[in-house]
């Protein structure tokens, strides 16, 4: 566990506890999570369905709030602030990737890559230069101009990656990224992210159920019950 | 965009019935202004006639050039009939002159206008229908003359008129003014003067200028104090169509509830996303507002295009409400209705309605922006 440089930790979580009210029962869905995640780190969380993988990942990413406990990003404590700047922090330092993909279904996928940056307030030819270039990147440069329904499952989850980093955020959170995905194509994703991270160094947690795709990560955190199991580096 | 629709051609029919109300009757018999003895505004009688028509001969000629005139006699009397008798006001005339200000020659549909024969009288098919006459017959006219007595002419009728306004037409007929003024013993006499500026416009104008220069005892009214309910009910409606408009925005506004909640309901997944990656609750907001303007716009667009696509001919060949004629006619506008398009109308409905749009928009956005982004992320 000497995984903490506590000064330039990107997430520190302590002592988080979730409670949901599942119709007046409460469910505790995490309890008592301590967890730092420093740069450069590609950690997977594993666990068993309903072990509080989602509900972590959208508490560090500030779409959910701790019942009880504090989450600090980049040292500053998200609880103090407004859902305005919960927004902003979302917009600049975080980048999401979800199992649906979730792209918005009416713009190409250029377009979607140059919505954050938009929301950024970048301007257009910039925007367009750098969608391209990460469409590029990621070996959908040929797919820019068409819709998200036009696509495989695999190639709308570029994209989605494509716009979780084109504001070059501190940190991508990846919600089951490659559940709906077949096992190759699951893989070759993966390579894409640890290429992303080792070449670029960007900071990737991700949860995932699959054997493959756990197998790759370098730092391995499996949650059981809403606790942390297991937190280790493999490599 | 019903709503603009609806808007426009109502208003522009209205309005159109409107001013054809007040035109008919300016044009049909009151003229623009028209000069009395002071007093006869209350009491129509001869004793309120006018016996020194040429100090109002004087001044009307100082806008000669400018200005069309006539002079009348009237009284009220009774036209008979060998079957009936009715109450008339009996209008003496001169009948070139009165051409050039007033339409009554223009209603004639059967037989001809007055010819300047001491003898001729024309009424309104209406009342020769009651009276049972034909062209050609001859009626007994009676009034009080000047002095008391009662004075009687016979006449045959040259021509039958029919106007707009079948109150008007029951109790209207016209005689040479000469005839008129030696039935009534009131050789000279004017019971009103009218005068029609070419230009409309200037009817106030020429009107104070008449009142300065006439002595006391004289009074010069325009068509807004002779027609005054008309004028105050085109002045209401001006008023009025405020509620209209308000009407319209108030029907505008759910209907865009209604659409935008639609719209931000279909696309809560989106939207939750869009907050999720970092879109602010303002941002949402103001694109909702966005989006129901350009709806606005469009809609407005697309209603202004169909309501002149309709007024435009029209406004040309009129609106013939034929079927409602009866009704029309007792209120004096006409059967065929002239639709007028005002550029306030436009410019109100070009104004209210995206502002409308924007309005109605704002709950949907309220809604918009309370969503929770883990939510509606984890529907999917
Ligand atoms: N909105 C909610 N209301 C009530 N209970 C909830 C809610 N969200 C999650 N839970 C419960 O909290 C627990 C943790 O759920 P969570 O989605 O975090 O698990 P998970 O590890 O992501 O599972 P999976 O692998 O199936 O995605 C589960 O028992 C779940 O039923
Ligand atoms: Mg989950």
């Amino acid at each position: 566990m000497d995984t903490e440089k506590s000064s330039s930790n990107i997430v520190r979580v302590e002592g988080v506890r979730k409670v949901y009210h599942d119709n007046g029962v409460p469910v505790d869905a995490l309890r008592g999570i301590n967890l730092t995640v420093s740069p450069g780190d590609f950690s997977v969380i594993a666990g068993p369905s309903g072990s509080g993988k989602t509900t972590l990942l959208n508490i560090v990413g500030t779409l959910d709030k701790p019942t009880e406990g504090k989450v600090f990003l980049d040292g500053e404590d998200i609880a103090s602030k407004t859902r305005r700047q919960l927004a902003d922090i979302r917009l600049r330092k975080i980048g999401f990737v979800f199992q649906a993909y979730n792209l918005n279904p009416v713009l190409s996928a250029l377009e979607n890559v140059e919505f954050t940056m938009m929301l950024r307030g970048v301007e257009a030819a910039e925007r367009k230069r750098k969608g391209l270039a990460l469409l590029e990147e990621l070996g959908i440069g040929e797919l820019a101009h068409k819709r998200p329904n036009e696509m495989s499952g695999g190639q709308q989850q570029r994209v989605a990656i494509a716009r979780a980093i084109s504001n070059d955020p501190r940190l991508v959170l990846a919600d089951e990224p490659t559940a709906n995905l077949d096992s190759e194509t699951a893989v070759r994703l993966l390579e894409l992210m640890e290429r992303l991270n080792h070449h670029d160094g960007i900071t990737f947690v991700f949860s995932s159920h699959d054997p493959q795709v756990i197998g790759r990560a370098h730092r391995l955190l499996i949650l059981k019950d809403g606790q942390i199991a297991t937190d280790k580096i493999v490599q | 965009m019903i709503g603009v629709i609806a808007l426009v051609l109502t208003d522009a029919i209205s309005i159109g019935m409107m001013q054809q109300m007040l035109t008919n009757q300016i044009g049909a018999d009151a003229g623009y202004i028209q000069i009395h003895r002071k007093g006869f505004q209350t009491d129509p009688s001869l004793k309120n006639s006018i016996s020194n028509a040429s100090t109002v001969k004087a001044a009307i000629s100082k806008d000669a050039a400018s200005c069309k005139t006539s002079e009348r006699l009237r009284t009220f009397g009774l036209v008979s009939s060998a079957y009936n008798s009715s109450g008339v006001s009996i209008v003496g005339i001169v009948p070139d002159d009165e051409k050039d200000v007033t339409t009554i020659h223009k209603y004639v549909v059967k037989g001809s206008y007055l010819r300047d024969n001491p003898d001729e009288i024309i009424m309104s098919t209406s009342t020769a229908d009651k009276l049972r006459l034909e062209l050609g017959d001859k009626v007994v006219i009676m009034a009080s003359r000047v002095d008391g007595s009662v004075g009687s002419e016979a006449c045959r009728v040259v021509g039958l008129f029919e106007t707009y306004d079948s109150g008007f037409d029951q109790t209207h007929v016209y005689i040479p003014l000469t005839t008129a003024q030696d039935m009534l013993g009131a050789p000279g006499r004017i019971s009103e003067f009218v005068v029609n500026p070419v230009n409309p416009e200037r009817t106030e104008t020429v009107a104070r200028r008449l009142e300065a220069d006439l002595p006391a005892g004289f009074e010069v009214l325009t068509f807004k104090q002779m027609l005054p309910i008309l004028v105050m009910q085109l002045r209401l409606y001006d008023q009025t169509i405020y509620i209209f408009y308000a009407i319209i925005a108030i029907a505008l506004i759910f209907g865009i509830v209604n659409t935008m909640l639609m719209a931000v309901i279909e696309r809560t997944h989106e939207l939750g996303v869009d907050m999720a990656i970092g879109m602010s609750n303002r941002r949402i907001f103001r694109m909702i507002l966005t989006e129901a303007f350009y709806l606005g716009i469009i809609g407005t667009a697309a209603g202004l295009a169909v309501s002149l696509a309709v007024y435009v001919p029209l406004s040309r060949s009129g609106w013939d409400l034929a079927m409602f004629s009866e009704s029309l006619n007792s209120i004096g506008a006409g059967t065929i209705i002239y639709p007028v398009l005002k550029a306030t109308t436009l410019i109100n409905t070009i104004v209210i309605i995206p502002l409308a749009a924007v309005a109605g928009a704002v709950y949907p956005a309220l809604r918009a922006v309370k969503l929770q982004p883990v939510e509606t992320i984890r529907m999917s």
